[in-house]
């Protein structure tokens, strides 16, 4: 009469992350000889699987980028919304790769680099002309960046009581409600905020005192004051269901959701700027279109000034930046206007410590 | 049907030679069904075993065991997954043995009504009956503002993200499989002994007591079995209603494969699991055979 085969199984194989992850190189194998045949009679590169965030920045992302690009090249783009190291492991690990262009942040780029999982960018392919020299990499392309801004619903909050630093966000007495923020450290620096909030400056937040930020967040706003969110669109739902009032989030996902008729607003001052970069896997299928549509986000001009426009984020392509009207121009992350109200996020301190650090995290978290 | 084809002319053939040897007949027809299995076995092999074995050969790399049995995250998860699982095990046997009782109970129609409340749940997804609860138990959820319109609170209470918010959550989910081991153990029950009972004068606690329950103990522990093994394996429930420190040994193998990227150290931690689920089987299907005699006897 019961059926009690599925949950058992469908759990503790298929939904564990290791289940997934071991499942998928046996899968790989049986595939690899069909996959590697396919890829030698079809060498025209025609379509390229891009793998992003999801939520309103995929929307974005095909709007200005991989329609425009599609229209130009005729090579048409997947956009998936499952971005991860830990998948990208496998994939190249299995020699199943699915993925073409992968958005990784800057952290994992470095790991990913150590262990040998990435194609080396070609550019004779990318014509480095427009990109900024932050941005090029012999792996991949740091191609955006974003600010870790701090978020809250206009409807509780006004405008005017709104939070002007980290202080004033996690101060508990001027907001006796819970905060959202970040639960893992990949791309996000509610570290920094703690660290910030204590009134440590810019210059001094690197090396990061990770058992200071911890004590700071356990005294201000305090573990029950704190829920987290793992995916970049959660906040935007949260803050918008009323679930929490302020959360961290990110400058272009409360701007998608301002524009969307959201009542959510956020401030630059205090915000950390960081940076995504595009990586493509160790054997790619369709890499050599990878590698065109990067050429075309970093050159294209009136791709590339939609992109900043619409998103308000930075892409890696001056001849964009110069398209742009100056009040779009100022409220970019990497506007000279805002550059000393910003953090610059230190991924070399990040590279070397993010795996350590975020063990040290995920246990405070659980209390100790 | 290639096996059908086979044992047809084995058993054939078999009168000939079991005057002789008897034993060598019951073994070729028997060896002719394991081939029905064959099939099975290959699709296991492919599907199962070798996968587990990669898991096998990966949690040998890097001192993994070593690695994740130090580390004091997983020892919390693996207490927390303890505890999780007997709260939650215990509520749901207690709440499945009164939804069971009062199955049997009912007249026949209140059965069909009754079953049919009990399925719906069970054929709901989890994840949508997680999410529901959030929706629910958030601080300006159903919950909160009835409680605050009633005057009980004048403050949203904290429902959500906590182990609270986990147990209601498995305990819905789980549900199901207690109230049918346990109904099937009370309808086993042949109803002339509560008269008997009755006769002698006993009342209705008497005969619950002395009659009803050691009669069910065996449903109960099969249930009880059943549904702590399916609790250790919780993934989403303690994502999405837990808080951080209800973070169950799923979550961790999560953690270490997709956060950590550190394959050989989730493998280790889904190899604990799975022994501790396999022994948990074992014992299971102790019970369950245990119980077959008792209902019989």
């Amino acid at each position: 009469m019961t059926q009690p085969t599925t949950p058992i199984s469908r759990r503790s194989i298929l939904r564990t992350g290791a289940g997934a992850a071991l499942a998928v190189p046996f899968a790989g194998s049986l595939l690899t000889s069909c996959s590697i045949k396919s890829s030698n009679a079809a060498p025209a590169n025609k379509a390229v699987t891009v793998t992003s965030y999801g939520g309103s920045y995929n929307d974005q992302l095909t709007k200005t980028i991989l329609k425009p690009f599609e229209k130009k090249t005729g090579i048409r783009s997947t956009l998936l919304a499952n971005t991860s190291l830990a998948a990208l492991k496998t994939q190249v690990q299995s020699g199943d790769v699915q993925w073409d262009l992968v958005e990784l942040t800057a952290p994992e780029y470095v790991q990913a680099v150590k262990e040998g999982l990435l194609e080396k960018f070609d550019y004779g392919i990318i014509s480095d002309k427009g990109l900024p020299s932050y941005a090029k990499a012999e792996y991949g392309i740091k191609y955006l960046s974003f600010l870790f801004v701090m978020a809250w619903d206009q409807k509780h909050i006004p405008d005017a009581q709104a939070p002007k630093n980290w202080a004033q966000f996690f101060d508990q007495g001027r907001y006796p409600t819970k905060r959202s923020v970040y639960g893992q450290l990949s791309d996000s620096s509610v570290l920094e905020a703690a660290r910030l909030a204590e009134g440590v400056p810019f210059d001094k937040i690197y090396p990061l005192d990770v058992d200071a930020a911890l004590r700071y967040l356990a005294q201000h706003p305090g573990r029950d004051k704190l829920i987290y969110h793992t995916a970049n669109q959660e906040p935007v739902q949260q803050l918008t269901s009323g679930e929490v009032t302020l959360s961290t989030s990110f400058n272009n996902r409360i701007n998608a959701a301002r524009k969307d008729g959201a009542r959510l607003n956020f401030t630059s001052s205090n915000a950390v700027l960081a940076g995504d970069y595009f990586v493509v896997p160790k054997g790619a299928r369709n890499k050599e279109a990878a590698f065109r549509l990067m050429n075309f986000m970093s050159n294209d001009a009136d791709a590339g000034a939609d992109f900043d426009q619409t998103t308000n984020l930075t892409l890696a392509n001056t001849p964009a930046l110069a398209k742009l009207p100056a009040a779009v121009a100022d409220t970019l992350p990497t506007s000279p206007k805002m550059a000393d109200s910003i953090l610059v996020r230190d991924d070399t301190w990040w590279a070397e410590n993010l795996k350590a650090t975020e063990q040290r995290f995920k246990l405070w978290q659980a209390g100790s | 049907m290639a096996g059908g084809k086979l044992t047809m002319p084995l058993a054939a053939a078999a009168p000939v030679q079991a005057c002789a040897t008897p034993r060598g007949r019951a073994f070729r027809v028997r060896g002719a069904w394991l081939l029905l299995l064959a099939p099975i076995a290959a699709f296991d092999a492919i599907l199962f075993l070798t996968p587990l074995g990669t898991l096998v050969s990966s949690s040998t790399h890097n001192q993994a065991y070593e690695r994740v049995l130090g580390d004091p995250l997983v020892i919390r998860s693996l207490i927390n997954t303890l505890e999780i699982s007997a709260v939650s095990t215990l509520v749901t046997i207690v709440i499945g043995y009164l939804l069971a009782w009062v199955i049997w109970r009912s007249s026949a129609l209140m059965r069909v009504v009754l079953f049919a409340l009990v399925l719906l749940p069970f054929w709901t997804g989890v994840l949508v009956k997680n999410f529901a609860w959030a929706v629910l138990l958030q601080d300006n959820g159903l919950v909160n503002g009835a409680l605050q319109g009633l005057g009980l609170t004048d403050h949203p209470l904290t429902l959500l993200h906590n182990r609270f918010a986990v147990v209601l959550g498995m305990v819905h989910y789980l549900l199901p499989y207690a109230v049918f081991p346990i109904f099937a153990a009370l309808a086993a029950i042949d109803n002339r002994l509560e008269l008997a009972a009755r006769s002698l004068g006993a009342g209705e606690l008497s005969v619950f007591r002395r009659v009803i329950l050691p009669l069910t103990v065996p449903g109960v522990s099969a249930a009880g079995l059943l549904v702590f093994i399916i609790s250790t394996g919780f993934f989403i429930t303690p994502v999405v209603l837990g808080g951080p420190g209800d973070m169950m040994i799923a979550n961790q193998i999560d953690f270490y494969a997709m956060e950590l990227t550190d394959f050989a150290g989730a493998s280790a931690l889904a190899l604990a699991l799975t022994a501790i689920v396999s022994v948990l089987v074992a014992v299971y299907q102790r019970i369950l055979r245990a119980g077959g005699t008792h209902e019989v006897g």
